[in-house]
């Protein structure tokens, strides 16, 4: 079986480090938020591999090094190679970084070292350049840009380390600022990144810092309507698309950040039809049917979910698209409904975030499709989603709306909700604290006393004694009045 | 409506044959005029921005900045959605729909709409109402055994309320500060018939809970009729730590010797703010 030529890359925490990690994870995640409510969640990647990551020594001053080293590198004849090693440790501190750029030509002799004739010497140049461009400093990451030309141009190269290296530098770079993406887009980086895919297709390493740099691209906010509708136009959506099944745990980095493109695209895009016509819905849905079996088998250090949101998003907002007479034409509908019952039941204890999304999905899916509301019914699945109905933050009300979806279809399936037990459990929903759960229960209980005279007596029956109580005590006027009409139904 | 035959299904949005067609039925009949269940099935567009997307892209950034921990070694705790008492000034909530129902079922069920005091049961309610609200009742307890003993099955009768009281003591060995007992007091009379004239409307007051509900009787509201509640409470209170010269029947020996026990209630306790422990445990009890 073929493997790709893995770089080993080493993360930055031990296994022994779980305690500190989870605290930086929680401080970070107090940052994360708030730059999400400030529109500018944006992250860069810093490329370590195993040999970088020794302690760097303890020096006196960091100027003085930087200083010491950009003579020693300018001078004829010196031993670059070892000077550009020094200097690429130096410059993973900020301090240093700084004076980096504050000296006269600096970046000019990186670029020269970066386009010169020593292979190892371009190497470790472009390592100086990545560890620059993921400085947080604009200015410190704006300095690089007399490197990005040779950058682009390498792309075409084949050693992976390099290609990596130029390709991650690049992604943080986009993220500088407007007048750099600028000069990215004018320099030609979408048919840089296009070929690339299509040349390096076998290298998934590669193929997940190309895919990283156009999610950078994607992600910003100005001119994102130029960048999609050039990006539309390239090969890169297909090629997305078909890294998304990951071989075995070695491309599930490339399918993450492709699945990441690509909901970014399907969210910024206008032309969906496009989209549709290449197979996107098709794609991210029979992906996310085969992920629902592999997530039942969850091992440890899973991070399957951070592909699975990307193909969930992709898939919830495609379907909005999608003409309902058509759909079956890009979703296999009994899998993926099955899939994501599956997906709801895996996640709604460890992730309740990704449980509301997939039920956002399966809300979707079922909104104007008969055949997927049948589908629910057929494969069993409305007691695992009763099962869901006291579970809040969100699931609940869209879980609610997937059996009203239902109910709103037929009689015939509101008589079949009805004897699977729907009732019982609507009893309950009509005395919960949450209001719209209450009123979407008042939806489903008068769709369900239309449907016959049987259910009618049924739900008088055994929810009469509730939605009494909803008529004498709950605390908004509509929802009494509903539940009063409601009631004047179920007596005539 | 009949039922309709078997129909092959098909997806809504398709064209049908006819205006008969039962699923084309079904959709005139969901949105008859002037039908406030306005529901229909949306398809849910989301915007990358949306809030719903938030804790999906933290996760992805932790990840792009070598932070993230795979949930399954995380245990996060299932949030429910509460169940609320909608009863007027209770504001108490409850996570297992069993909690929720005890509670009402303990402190909003079987009240009488005369004095709003709340009953375990529909059977100490009638009892409650003939003895202190059926002027019918006071004429005939002149001259006939009229108070019906408190434990069902047991159908005797007796001249007053105090005889009853120790049967219940003696017989079947209830505690003489038995909740569910309280003689009538002449002195609360006058406030709780003003409350007789007033309409209840649903449920627009608390009631007045026998030994139960700090949520019931903490002062929440500024309504009038809150504070008069509070008020008959407090004066009960009052009335209670009041005795032992408990009740003022005409009877003041009893027949059989006085047991040892006292009518004194204990001053910490105070009828309408008492707490729920000591109701479960009478509760378990009467069952």
């Amino acid at each position: 079986m073929w493997r790709p030529n893995i770089i080993h890359r080493r993360s930055r925490w031990h296994q022994n480090n779980m305690d500190e990690l989870r605290l930086r994870r929680r401080e970070n995640e107090r940052a994360l938020r708030q730059d999400r409510r400030d529109r500018q969640l944006l992250s860069k990647r810093l490329l370590l591999y195993e040999e970088e990551t020794e302690a760097t020594m303890e020096t006196a001053s960091r100027e003085q090094d930087v200083v010491s080293l950009l003579c020693k590198l300018q001078r004829r004849g010196s031993a670059k190679e070892i000077h550009l090693k020094a200097l690429s440790k130096v410059l993973r501190d900020p301090a240093a970084q700084l004076s980096f750029i504050k000296q006269e030509n600096s970046v000019h002799v990186l670029v020269g070292l970066l386009t010169g004739f020593d292979a190892q010497c371009r190497l470790l140049a472009v390592r100086c350049l990545h560890e620059l461009s993921y400085s947080p400093d604009t200015n410190v990451a704006s300095a690089c840009m007399p490197s990005t030309p040779y950058l682009l141009t390498y792309l075409s190269g084949q050693t992976t380390k390099f290609t990596e290296m130029c390709l991650y530098t690049l992604g943080n770079l986009c993220l500088a600022s407007k007048a750099v993406k600028e000069k990215l887009l004018a320099q030609g980086i979408i048919p840089a990144l296009a070929s690339c895919m299509e040349n390096q297709r076998h290298n998934l390493a590669v193929v997940e810092a190309v895919a990283f740099t156009l999610s950078q691209l994607l992600q910003t906010r100005d001119s994102v309507q130029e960048i999609v509708s050039i990006v539309m136009a390239s090969s890169l959506p297909s090629h997305l698309l078909s890294f998304l099944t990951p071989d075995s745990e070695f491309g599930l980095g490339a399918a993450i950040e492709c699945a990441w493109c690509l909901h970014y695209l399907v969210s910024s895009s206008e032309d969906h039809r496009n989209l549709l016509a290449r197979g996107a819905l098709l794609h991210c849905s029979s992906q996310l049917v085969t992920l629902s079996v592999a997530v039942t088998q969850r091992k440890q250090q899973d991070k399957t979910e951070l592909l699975v949101c990307p193909l969930l998003r992709c898939v919830g907002n495609l379907l909005y698209f999608c003409p309902v007479q058509d759909l079956s034409k890009h979703v296999a509908i009994i899998q993926l409904v099955g899939a994501l019952c599956v997906l709801l039941n895996t996640y709604q204890h460890s992730s309740p975030s990704l449980a509301r999304e997939t039920a956002w999905v399966l809300n979707n899916l079922t909104a104007h499709s008969t055949k997927c509301c049948s589908a629910v019914l057929t494969l069993n699945l409305v007691s695992s989603l009763i099962q869901l109905l006291p579970v809040s933050q969100g699931i609940n009300t869209m879980v609610l709306r997937i059996f009203a979806n239902i109910a709103h279809k037929s009689k015939e399936l509101c008589i079949w909700l009805t004897q699977l037990g729907l009732l019982a459990a609507l009893c309950s929903t009509l005395k919960m604290a949450d209001q719209e759960m209450v009123t979407l229960s008042l939806d489903v209980l008068y769709m369900m006393q239309l449907s016959s005279p049987q259910v009618k007596h049924q739900v008088l029956r055994e929810g009469g004694a509730s939605l009494q109580e909803v008529i004498q005590c709950n605390s908004e006027r509509a929802i009494r009045q509903k539940a009063s009409l409601l009631m004047d139904k179920l007596l005539t | 409506m009949s039922m309709p035959e078997f129909v092959q299904f098909h997806d809504v949005s398709a064209g049908s044959s006819g205006g008969t067609h039962p699923i084309e039925a079904w959709m005139q009949q969901l949105s008859e005029d002037g039908n406030p269940f306005t529901f229909t099935p949306q398809i849910l567009h989301l915007h990358k921005d949306h809030e719903l997307f938030e804790d999906g892209d933290i996760q992805r950034h932790l990840y792009l900045r070598d932070l993230y921990i795979s949930e399954t070694e995380e245990k996060t705790t299932l949030s429910v959605s509460e169940f609320a008492c909608h009863i007027f000034g209770c504001h108490a909530r409850f996570n297992l729909l069993q909690e929720y129902e005890h509670h009402y079922n303990s402190l909003h069920r079987n009240m009488c709409s005369s004095c709003r005091r709340c009953f375990p049961s529909a059977r100490l309610l009638d009892i409650h109402i003939q003895e202190w609200h059926d002027s019918l009742f006071a004429v005939l307890a002149q001259k006939q055994d009229m108070y019906l003993c408190l434990v069902e099955g047991c159908e005797l009768k007796f001249r007053t309320a105090k005889q009853r009281k120790d049967h219940l003591i003696r017989i079947h060995k209830y505690p003489p500060d038995f909740r569910f007992d309280k003689p009538k007091k002449e002195r609360g009379n006058k406030d709780r018939r003003g409350q007789e004239q007033k309409v209840i409307e649903p449920i627009d007051d608390v009631c007045q809970s026998e030994g139960v509900c700090e949520d019931i009787c903490n002062p929440m509201s500024d309504q009038p009729e809150k504070e008069e509640s509070m008020e008959v409470c407090e004066k009960e209170a009052a009335h209670m730590e009041d005795m032992p010269t408990p009740v003022q029947d005409s009877e003041v020996n009893t027949p059989t010797s006085k047991p040892q026990s006292s009518y004194r209630i204990p001053k910490s306790v105070c009828f309408g703010h008492g707490s729920s422990r000591g109701f479960r445990g009478q509760r378990g009890r009467r069952k």
